[in-house]
């Protein structure tokens, strides 16, 4: 018999017990201790205090029953029960829900001891992880400890637990109670049959907490690969059972869960995802493949996707779990953050491992702060380059503080000009009636004739200088001639920069400092007040004029 | 065609553009700018550069610090303009959270072990959000920042 789907039908037909037992993953949140709040909660409490009881008693019962029918017949096992006195029902009623939330409150108050505070943590932390099965699920998994083997029952709630097990050790790790989670190891062994897999993912679970307080004392922490050993924790329960297309749902949503955690970290997944490497996290993903190509340094990083490809193997990293945590430590090789061991050839990248594996280099200190002093700068110094490669001007710079005063520079100059041409909208009234379609081809007819011409209409690359007099509307009629005269050059060398703007620069060089041309901009303020306008003023643009004007 | 990327409507570039667009208009639909008085049009400025880091801040959403930062000063200051109280009310929480890691970060003083301390900080003054960073996630978000603010600048909308 399947308990599991049968408690499902008999709760759907008792809508007060619907009512109840769905209040309890909304309520749960709260941790109230007083109301409404404990009818379901106290209900799913009650077994733990009274695990033989129940156990006997629940093999052939719905879930319901099984509550009342160990409630109900066992009355004399303890104060808890007391309420029991009261109704003697077999829970086939709805007033009997009614009864026993009534008498919960008054039983639970006066019986507070440990071990229900301790099952009532449990019962709290399953059920706010449970939020995302129905609450039924969430008691079963409840009594998990407490109920015999049912082998459908079993699959249901160990396909639940294993679900939660990762978010159960993150709730564990934000309460900071470590009992609940040996009630949970405890009743995870209790369980029979397929209890491997249970073990498995008790151990699992207490290596994911182990490891998790060993990440909270790593200096290295970075964002993404928090996230990643979060999603590792949810994701590698998963692993371990032998469903694959159950837990596919919850591994994919996982997944897009976490995609949230930037752009580039999305791409870089997904290229991951169909290469098959490794990849940093970082802006590019090319930074990985050096590493992967097994340096001396070596890092390593898992990514989600190599769940799949882990899958096959999933039994062996279990059992490796356990063992690699104390072995790792011997090693010369530091783990910022849990590993999973690592197995194939160091040629193609490590799949197994989820963070980041850094070796010490010969002859240099293996002490853990300073290779985590040393991932941390080569991460630095990565990211400095590819900061050198946006900013013009930074690749004959040589040091890092210099790179980043010019890093600094650029970047106030860019929101200075972003003011100033904020003040030139302001001023200016171009005509808005444009839409956004004109707006694109007026681009492209930029971008079209931006080579072939000389003059330059780039933007500013500095404003240093507050603008002008912009606010005349006599600007609109900026004299073009004013293009002709002194601009040619100037022109010139700033529509070469337009071009490889983001391609990193060597025009700017020639200047002495490539902030200088806020005289020339002078001029460009003229021009490019009246460009928009009469780009703007019409929607089919005569080609010629305006490539000029607008160029 | 030689900017494929501005034809993509999920680019950063469209986005930022047609918010900014959307923004513009609605502030000269409120005032015609035949008034040029001073006063007149350093408001309006001031409206054209909030909606600019607004649009810029909205296209990002909350993929990166510096945009969530940028969103929650946007927002605590319109809620300071409506009502001083409320401001104080919704505002709480965040604020909080920023001061106190402010806080923190100001009396420790960032030593990375790198040496970059100084440069670092004004670094993080120019960023928003930035005193909260390491210099890491620093460096990644001035990397972004940069990216958006060379968009804005070569936006289609007569700024570039």
């Amino acid at each position: 018999m399947d308990i599991g789907e049968k408690d499902k039908y008999e709760l759907g037909k008792r809508d007060e017990h619907n009512n109840i037992n769905y209040q309890a993953p909304v309520l749960s949140t709260d941790w109230q201790f007083g109301g409404a709040n404990l009818t379901s909660a106290g209900m799913s409490l009650v077994p733990t205090t009274n695990p033989l009881a129940i156990g006997s008693s629940c093999a052939s019962a719905s879930l319901v029953d099984s509550f009342g029918s160990s409630l109900w017949e066992h009355p004399s096992n303890s104060q808890n029960m007391g309420f029991c006195d009261i109704s003697v029902q077999n829970g086939a009623s709805s007033s009997n829900a009614m009864e026993i939330g009534k008498c919960l409150p008054n039983s639970l108050r006066t019986s507070i001891d440990r071990p229900f505070d301790m099952g009532w943590n449990a019962a709290s932390a399953m059920l706010k992880g449970g939020i995302f099965l129905p609450n039924t699920t969430g008691i079963l998994a409840q009594t998990l400890s407490q109920l015999p083997a049912d082998s459908a029952f079993i699959e249901r709630a160990a396909r639940f637990s294993s679900f939660n097990g990762g978010n159960f050790c993150d709730m564990v790790n934000s309460f900071g109670v470590p009992e609940p989670m040996g009630l949970y190891a405890r009743g995870v062994g209790l369980m029979q049959g397929p209890d491997d897999i249970f073990a498995v993912n008790g151990m699992k679970s207490v290596s994911v907490m182990e490891s998790q307080k060993s990440k909270l004392d790593a200096t290295e922490a970075t964002r993404d690969a928090g996230l990643r050993v979060e999603n590792r924790a949810k994701t590698s329960p998963l692993e371990n059972e032998r469903k694959s297309e159950s837990l596919m749902q919850p591994n994919e949503e996982v997944k897009q869960g976490t995609g949230g955690s930037g752009n580039e970290s999305d791409e870089a997944e997904i290229s991951s995802r169909d290469g098959g490497q490794d990849e940093l996290s970082t802006l590019d993903g090319t930074g990985g493949e050096p590493s992967a190509k097994g340096l001396s340094s070596k890092k390593r990083k898992k990514s989600i996707q190599d769940a799949e490809i882990d899958r096959a193997k999933g039994g062996q990293t279990s059992t490796k779990t356990a063992k690699d945590s104390p072995e790792n430590q011997q090693k010369q090789s530091m783990m910022i953050n849990k590993t999973t061991g690592k197995q194939g050839s160091p040629a193609s990248r490590p799949p197994k491992e989820e963070y980041i594996h850094v070796r010490a280099r010969r002859g240099q200190a293996t002490n853990s702060h300073s290779l985590a002093e040393r991932v941390r700068r080569e991460k630095i110094s990565e990211r400095m380059k590819f900061l050198q490669d946006l900013v013009p001007g930074c690749s004959k710079v040589t040091g890092k503080a210099v790179m980043l005063d010019e890093i600094i520079n650029y970047v106030q100059s860019l929101q200075r000009q972003v003011e100033f041409l904020s003040m030139k909208l302001a001023t200016v009234n171009p005509r808005l009636d444009f839409s956004i379609e004109a707006l694109l081809a007026k681009d492209i007819i930029q971008s079209r004739a931006g080579p072939s011409s000389t003059l330059g209409f780039s933007p500013d690359l500095s404003m240093g200088y507050p603008p002008l007099h912009p606010s005349q509307p006599g600007l609109v009629q900026a004299p073009l001639p004013v293009i002709g005269n002194s601009s040619d050059v100037i022109h010139r060398a700033l529509s070469s920069q337009l071009t490889s703007m983001t391609g990193g620069l060597k025009e700017p060089n020639q200047h002495s400092n490539a902030w200088e041309d806020e005289l020339h901009n002078v001029v460009q303020m003229n021009y490019g007040t009246s460009a928009p306008s009469d780009s703007l003023d019409v929607n089919g643009p005569r080609p010629s004029s305006n490539t000029k004007v607008e160029l | 065609m030689n900017n494929p990327h501005h034809l993509n409507p999920t680019s950063l570039k469209s986005r930022f553009t047609t918010r900014f667009l959307r923004a513009l208009t609605k502030i000269r639909a409120q005032k015609p700018i035949s008034s040029s008085s001073p006063t007149e049009i350093f408001r309006r400025y001031r409206r054209i550069k909030v909606a600019a880091d607004k649009s810029m801040a909205y296209s990002v959403r909350s993929r990166r610090i510096w945009s969530r930062a940028m969103l929650w000063k946007l927002r605590s200051r319109s809620y300071r303009r409506q009502d001083p109280c409320s401001g104080r009310r919704s505002g709480k929480t965040n604020q909080a959270i920023m001061k106190k890691s402010s806080n923190e970060n100001t009396t420790t003083r960032r030593e990375d072990g790198v040496g970059f301390v100084e440069e670092a900080d004004e670094l993080r003054q120019l960023v928003p959000g930035g005193e909260t960073m390491n210099l890491c996630n620093l460096l990644d978000e001035t990397a972004h920042y940069i990216k958006c603010l060379t968009t804005q600048l070569f936006s289609p909308i007569g700024k570039g």
